[in-house]
């Protein structure tokens, strides 16, 4: 007879505050398959986007995702200025970049946090997340909001930084650098984190490519894969370069995130460096027209919207596929044969979005 | 990860002592929606803009009608109202037993003795 037993993972679980199931069938306690089931917080934000005005979708999207608000509010902004065509001015290029990269840094500290307690590390889980307070304090100086924060516009942003606000970013980067260069060798050096993530969760570059991997998932593969090296904003003006591992792990995985925390601290400081002064809205004129693809990098990997627009103030048709939808069909091909003490460690490991999922 | 330790041990707690130390609100906060209807023309702008439909006006009443609860703190209405009757108050939408409560009511209906408007 056998002695397999399918065990539901979620929708509430402890350690996963993300509402997707799992269904594991297990052989004694190794997982043989792993089913996703999702669902469970569709909001129905791609038809209420058909609804409203055009102008009023940008404070829809943001709502997408809490953690990456402003960047899901520059993919859209990106698409209209694209059926519009016009262009934000350069200063505004830059405070999307430094809004963004802010966003990249603030969630992967709370990714870091949420990882580390993954594994039973709670003391690690708070130090992350006292880190990034400093980061949503920033949001709330610069922006007037700590999560949604509101400034991206089409054509543009919303607010500009002041330069006390510029120095003021500085000073805590700095700080936050130095949090970091704490935290993170403990993440990555310490014996028992080690134990837990080496060789865990692993894929290969093939099953990785094959399988549409996004973001931190398809980097720790070796492959030099980012939204950001097509330029937008400014990035292409700030020499980026994606961040890649090899191994293919939840190790590789937090390490490509850990050295994505340096990155995002670095561009932040450059862009303040390069900041332009000027304009920060063009005032976009007509009306939207037309069929785009726009895609940015989210924290999580690439982020893309449809658009289509038939000159009206309304949408025809917003399509949104966040990263982690991407990311599920390489979930299921990382599950079979891990213990099922290490499944919690492994679905965190894609840092799962499920309620972007949903939309 | 020793220095850690030790330097969390001896530092002050990271937490605030809420409610007797309260939390500094930001200087150009968008902290909750504020009007006020004086200079009210009831032209509608605010209730346009609005991407939660919050604002309601009633042009030939003279009503303004805000629910707090639908309000999502964007301030477009701010930015469209000419007659700057709206500001963005430097505090937060207090909480509320009902949600009744909170519907706003703008100014009332301006009558002279005649019952015109
Ligand atoms: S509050 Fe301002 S925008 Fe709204 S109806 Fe009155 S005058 Fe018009
Ligand atoms: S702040 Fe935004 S959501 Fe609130 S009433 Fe004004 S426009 Fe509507």
């Amino acid at each position: 007879m056998s002695n397999r037993t399918v065990i539901p993972f979620g929708p509430q679980h402890p350690v996963l505050p993300e509402p997707i199931q799992l269904k594991l069938e297990l052989q004694d306690e190794t997982v043989v398959s792993a089913v996703p089931h999702i669902g469970y917080v569709h909001r129905g934000i791609e038809k209420a986007a058909e609804r409203m005005e055009y102008t009023q979708n940008v404070f829809l999207v943001e709502r997408v995702c809490g953690i990456c608000s402003f960047i899901h509010a520059l993919c859209y902004c990106q698409g209209i200025e694209q059926l519009q065509n016009i262009e934000a001015p350069p200063r505004a290029k830059y405070l999307r970049v430094i809004w963004s990269e802010l966003h990249r840094l603030h969630s992967h500290h709370l990714w870091l946090g949420l990882f580390a307690d993954a594994f039973g590390y709670e003391s690690l889980f708070m130090q992350f997340w006292r880190n990034r307070e400093m980061l949503m304090d920033i949001f709330d100086k610069t922006a007037g909001s700590r999560v949604i924060i509101s400034t991206c516009a089409i054509g543009g942003t919303r607010r500009d930084i002041s330069d006390a606000h510029l120095q003021e970013i500085l000073d805590t980067l700095d700080e936050v650098n130095k949090q970091l260069d704490k935290s993170i060798p403990v993440i990555l050096n310490d014996y028992s984190v080690r134990k837990r993530t080496v060789g865990i969760g692993k894929i290969t570059r093939e099953q990785a490519l094959e399988l549409g991997a996004a973001g931190p998932v398809l980097r720790a593969n070796g492959v030099a894969q980012d939204m950001r090296q097509l330029g937008y904003a400014a990035y292409g003006e700030l020499g980026f370069e994606p961040v890649t591992e090899n191994d293919g792990d939840c190790y590789a995985r937090a390490k490509v995130r850990a050295r994505e925390c340096y990155q995002s601290v670095d561009l932040v400081r450059k862009a303040i460096r390069q900041l332009p002064d000027g304009e920060i809205l063009t005032k976009p004129k007509g009306r939207p027209k037309g069929r785009v693809i726009s895609r940015v990098e989210q924290p999580r990997g690439e982020l893309l919207y449809f658009l289509a627009a038939d000159g009206t103030n309304r949408l025809d048709r917003l399509r949104i596929r966040t990263p982690t939808f991407a990311n599920v069909p390489p979930l299921v091909a990382m599950l079979p044969g891990c213990e099922l003490a290490d499944v919690p460690v492994i679905v965190l490991s894609i840092d799962p979005c499920i309620s972007c999922t949903e939309r | 990860m020793i220095n850690n330790v030790l330097s969390n041990l001896f530092s002050k707690p990271a937490t605030r002592n809420f409610p007797a130390k309260t939390r500094e609100i930001a200087e150009n906060v968008r902290g909750s929606v504020e009007f006020n209807t004086e200079n009210c023309v009831y032209c509608g702008a605010c209730a346009l803009k609005c991407p939660a439909n919050a604002i309601e006006v009633d042009r030939p009443a003279k009503k303004v009608t805000f629910d707090l609860y639908k309000c999502v703190a964007c301030a477009c209405c701010a930015e469209a109202c000419r007659k700057g009757c709206i500001q963005m108050a430097k505090q937060y939408a207090h909480p509320s037993y009902r949600k009744m409560d909170v519907v706003f009511q703008g100014a009332p209906l301006l009558t002279d003795e005649n019952g015109e408007t």
